[in-house]
C-alpha cells in the first residue's frame, strides 16, 4: 500500500514535470524564432542600404553620395535608419551620426550597440553594418532595433505568464492521469490481495473491451487466478477424496479389530490388537491433522470466526490438560484476557497441540505457561516451556509440515502439531513465533483482533 | 421395543458389518446401497432412526437429507463420514442431520449415539433432580454425591463427568463423546486428557470399593454401570 503510495507519487511528480518541461521548451522556441526573426529582418534592412550606398558612390562617387545621403534619409522618414559617411582620415562627411563610435571596426558583420544619432536627446540600440569603400572613405549603416527589444521583452513576459498558466494545467494533467493509472492499479492489487486472503474467486473488474494495457494485464492475471483457483480446487478434492479413500479402509480395519477383541479370549492377542487399534487411531489423527492443515492453508472456515473470550479458552485448556500435567510433574497456569474474533475449534486445536508440545520437549518438573494479551490491534497468545528450546537456525523447519527436530523420534507424535498451529495463524491472517526464553521456548501466536 | 434403523452405506463390508452389530443389539434393520434406494425407503416411513453415509454413488447424503427435510420427514438422522474436518462437521450439522459420525468410528460409539438420538427422539430426557447407579448417588439440586454413607466431594468438572456417565449408565461412552458433552470440544486435544480425567473420577468413586462403578471398556471407551 505504502509502495503504490509512493510509486503513484513519483508518478505524480514525473507526469507534472514532463508537462511543464514540455510547454518551457516550446515557449522558449517560439520566443526564439520571434527574435531571431525581428533581428534578421533589421539586419537585412540595414544591409540592403548600405547595398544601395555602395552601388550609388561606385556611379556618382564621394561627393554624389555625399549629397545622397541626407535626402535619401529624409526619403526614408528617417526613423529607423542611421547612417554615417566619414572619408579616409575620418571627418565627417554625411549621415545622422555624428562621430565613428570607438570600438566599432572598419570592416565588420552585425552588431549592436547603444549610440546617439543626431538631433536625438536619448541613446539607442542600434544594429550596424560598416564597409570600407575602395577610396579609403567609410560607411556606416544601422538600423534602430528599439522596437525588436520591445517585442522581446514583451515575448519575455507573455513567456512567464504562460508558463505560470501551466503549473497549474499541468498539476490538474498529472492529477487526472495519476487518479487514472493508480485506480487501475490499485483495483489490481485489491483483488491480489483478496484472493491472497483466500478469496479466490476474486478477479480485476473488467469494465471496458478497450484493449489497452491495463485491460490486457488485468485479463492475464485473471487468467491467471483462474488457473490457480482450479489448482486449489483440484487439491482440494484430492485430499478431500484422498481422505475418503483412506477412511474406508480404517474403518473396515477397526471394525475388524474391533470383532476379534471382542471374541478373543487371549490376553496377548488383546494386547497386541489394542497396539494395532491405537496405531490405526495415530494415522487418523495425522490424516485429520494434515487435512486441517490443508483446509486451513487454502483459507477454508474464514468464515466461521466468532468473536471469543480467549483468557476463558485458555482457562479451559489449563483445566483440561491440569491433571495430566500435574500427573507429568509440570505445574500449568493462564493467565491474562483478551477478545478476538477466532476459529474456536482450529484455534483451540493449535493451542492444546502447543500445550501438548510443551509437555512433551519441556523440562520435566518445569513449568508451562499460557498467556493471552491484548496488543495495538492485536492479541498475542504465547505458550511458554523451560525445556532446552529450539535453535533459532532449526525454527522454521520445525514449522513445516512433519518437519521433526527429533531424529531418533524418541517422543511420539506426528510433527504437525507446530504446523497446524502456523496454518490456524495464516488462517486468522496473523503470524507465528518461535522465540528463545533461555531456556526455554516461547512460542506465540499473533492474531488481529 | 424393537428399533426399526435403516441404513444407507455404499461400501458393502461397512454395511455389513454395522447391520450385523445393529441386529445382535435386538434392531431390525433396512439397507441402501445408493441415495437414491436410501430416500425411497425413508420416504416409506417407519423408521426409528437413518444412519446415511455422506459420500454415495449418485445422490450424495447431504443431498438425500435436504430431500428428506423438504419433504417433511423428521426421522432423527445420524449421518457418517470419511469427511472429518470441523468445517465439515459443522456442514453436516447445519444441514438437518441429528449427530456426525466421522468414519473410522468405533462401533461401540455408533451404538452409543443412536442409543442417545433415539431417546431424543422419544421425548426426550425425563427431568430429574437425582441420578444414580447402584449405591451411587447424586442430587443435581444440592450438587451432592454419595456412594453408601460416604460422602464424595468433587470438582465441577468432575461432577459434569459423572453426572454425564450416569445419564448414560449401562451405555458404552467414547472418549469424543465425553470431550464434546462434557467440555464441548468439538476437537481432538490430543494424548490421553480423557483418561487421566476419568481416572482421577475413579480413584474418587471407586477406591476402597468392593465393586467398581466405572469400567473401561477395551478400544471404545467408558461404562458406568454395576456389573463387572
Amino acid at each position: 500500500m505504502r509502495l503504490l503510495r509512493s510509486s503513484s507519487l513519483r508518478f505524480f511528480a514525473l507526469v507534472f514535470a514532463v508537462q511543464l518541461v514540455l510547454a518551457g521548451s516550446l515557449l522558449l522556441f517560439v520566443r526564439y524564432v520571434i527574435a531571431d526573426e525581428l533581428e534578421r529582418s533589421s539586419q537585412a534592412l540595414a544591409e540592403a542600404l548600405r547595398d544601395d550606398f555602395v552601388a550609388d558612390w561606385r556611379e556618382e562617387g564621394t561627393a554624389g553620395l555625399r549629397k545622397l545621403i541626407p535626402s535619401r534619409l529624409a526619403s526614408l522618414g528617417a526613423h529607423d535608419a542611421a547612417v554615417l559617411f566619414d572619408d579616409p582620415d575620418g571627418n565627417h562627411l554625411a549621415g545622422n551620426i555624428a562621430d565613428w563610435p570607438p570600438p566599432v571596426a572598419f570592416r565588420s558583420g552585425w552588431q549592436v550597440y547603444t549610440l546617439y544619432r543626431m538631433g536625438r536627446a536619448t541613446p539607442e540600440r542600434i544594429g550596424i553594418v560598416t564597409t570600407s569603400l575602395p577610396d579609403g572613405s567609410h560607411l556606416l549603416v544601422g538600423h534602430v532595433i528599439e522596437r525588436d527589444l520591445h517585442i522581446r521583452r514583451l515575448t519575455g513576459e507573455a513567456l512567464v505568464a504562460a508558463l505560470s498558466l501551466t503549473i497549474p494545467l499541468a498539476l490538474l494533467g498529472a492529477v487526472v492521469a495519476t487518479r487514472v493509472v493508480t485506480s487501475r492499479v490499485e483495483r489490481i492489487a485489491e483483488t491480489a490481495r483478496a484472493v491472497a486472503q483466500g478469496e479466490l474467486s476474486r478477479r480485476v473488474p473488467v469494465e471496458d473491451e478497450t484493449g489497452d494495457a491495463f485491460a490486457e494485464l488485468a485479463g492475464a492475471i485473471n487468467l491467471m487466478l483462474g488457473r490457480i483457483e482450479a489448482l486449489v480446487s483440484e487439491l482440494r478434492m484430492v485430499t478431500d477424496s484422498l481422505a475418503h479413500d483412506l477412511r474406508s479402509p480404517l474403518t473396515r480395519l477397526r471394525a475388524t479389530v474391533e470383532r476379534a477383541m471382542r471374541e478373543t479370549g487371549d490376553e496377548a492377542a488383546l494386547g497386541a490388537l489394542e497396539r494395532v487399534s491405537a496405531e490405526a487411531e495415530t494415522l487418523l489423527a495425522m490424516l485429520t491433522t494434515a487435512l486441517e492443515i490443508s483446509r486451513a492453508e487454502a483459507g477454508i472456515g474464514r468464515d466461521r470466526l466468532i468473536d471469543t473470550d480467549l483468557g476463558r479458552m485458555i482457562e479451559d485448556l489449563v483445566e483440561m490438560y491440569g491433571p495430566l500435567a500435574e500427573e507429568r510433574g509440570f505445574s500449568l497456569q493462564a493467565e491474562g484476557s483478551a477478545r478476538a474474533p477466532v476459529h474456536r475449534e482450529l484455534l483451540g486445536q493449535a493451542i492444546a497441540n502447543l500445550v501438548d508440545n510443551a509437555m512433551k520437549y519441556g523440562r520435566p518438573g518445569g513449568a508451562i505457561g499460557l498467556t493471552v494479551t491484548a496488543e495495538e490491534g492485536a492479541v498475542a497468545i504465547r505458550v511458554e516451556d523451560d525445556g532446552p528450546g529450539i535453535p533459532a537456525d532449526r525454527r522454521e523447519e520445525a514449522l513445516r509440515r512433519f518437519g521433526r527436530l527429533d531424529p531418533a523420534r524418541s517422543v511420539s507424535g506426528a510433527g504437525l502439531g507446530l504446523s497446524l498451529a502456523a496454518a490456524v495463524a495464516r488462517l486468522h491472517g496473523g503470524t507465528i513465533t518461535l522465540g528463545d526464553r533461555a531456556p526455554g521456548l516461547a512460542v506465540t501466536l499473533r492474531l488481529p483482533a | 421395543m424393537t428399533h426399526k434403523i435403516l441404513l444407507i452405506e455404499d461400501d458393502p463390508q461397512t454395511a455389513a458389518y454395522v447391520a450385523k452389530g445393529l441386529v445382535e443389539e435386538g434392531m431390525t434393520v433396512d439397507q441402501a446401497a445408493t441415495g437414491r434406494d436410501g430416500l425411497f425407503h425413508a420416504t416409506d416411513g417407519g423408521y426409528d432412526a437413518i444412519i446415511l453415509d455422506r459420500m454415495l454413488p449418485g445422490m450424495d447424503g447431504m443431498a438425500v437429507l435436504g430431500a428428506l427435510r423438504a419433504g417433511g420427514i423428521h426421522t432423527p438422522v445420524l449421518m457418517l463420514s470419511a469427511l472429518a474436518a470441523v468445517d465439515d462437521r459443522v456442514a453436516g450439522l447445519t444441514a438437518g442431520s441429528d449427530d456426525y459420525l466421522t468414519k473410522p468410528f468405533a462401533f461401540a460409539e455408533l451404538l452409543a449415539r443412536l442409543r442417545l438420538m433415539l431417546r431424543r427422539g422419544g421425548g426426550g430426557a425425563q427431568p430429574t433432580t437425582r441420578l444414580g447407579c447402584g449405591d451411587l448417588e447424586m442430587d443435581l439440586l444440592s450438587r451432592k454425591v454419595r456412594r453408601g454413607q460416604r460422602a464424595i466431594d468433587l470438582q465441577p468438572r468432575e461432577f459434569r463427568l459423572l453426572e454425564y456417565l450416569l445419564r448414560h449408565k449401562e451405555q458404552v461412552v467414547t472418549r469424543t463423546m465425553l470431550l464434546e458433552g462434557v467440555w464441548d470440544y468439538h476437537f481432538d486435544p490430543g494424548t490421553n486428557v480423557i483418561d487421566v480425567h476419568v481416572s482421577r473420577l475413579r480413584r474418587k468413586i471407586d477406591d476402597g470399593e468392593a465393586a467398581p462403578l466405572i469400567h473401561t471398556v477395551r478400544g471404545a471407551g467408558y461404562r458406568l454401570a454395576v456389573d463387572s
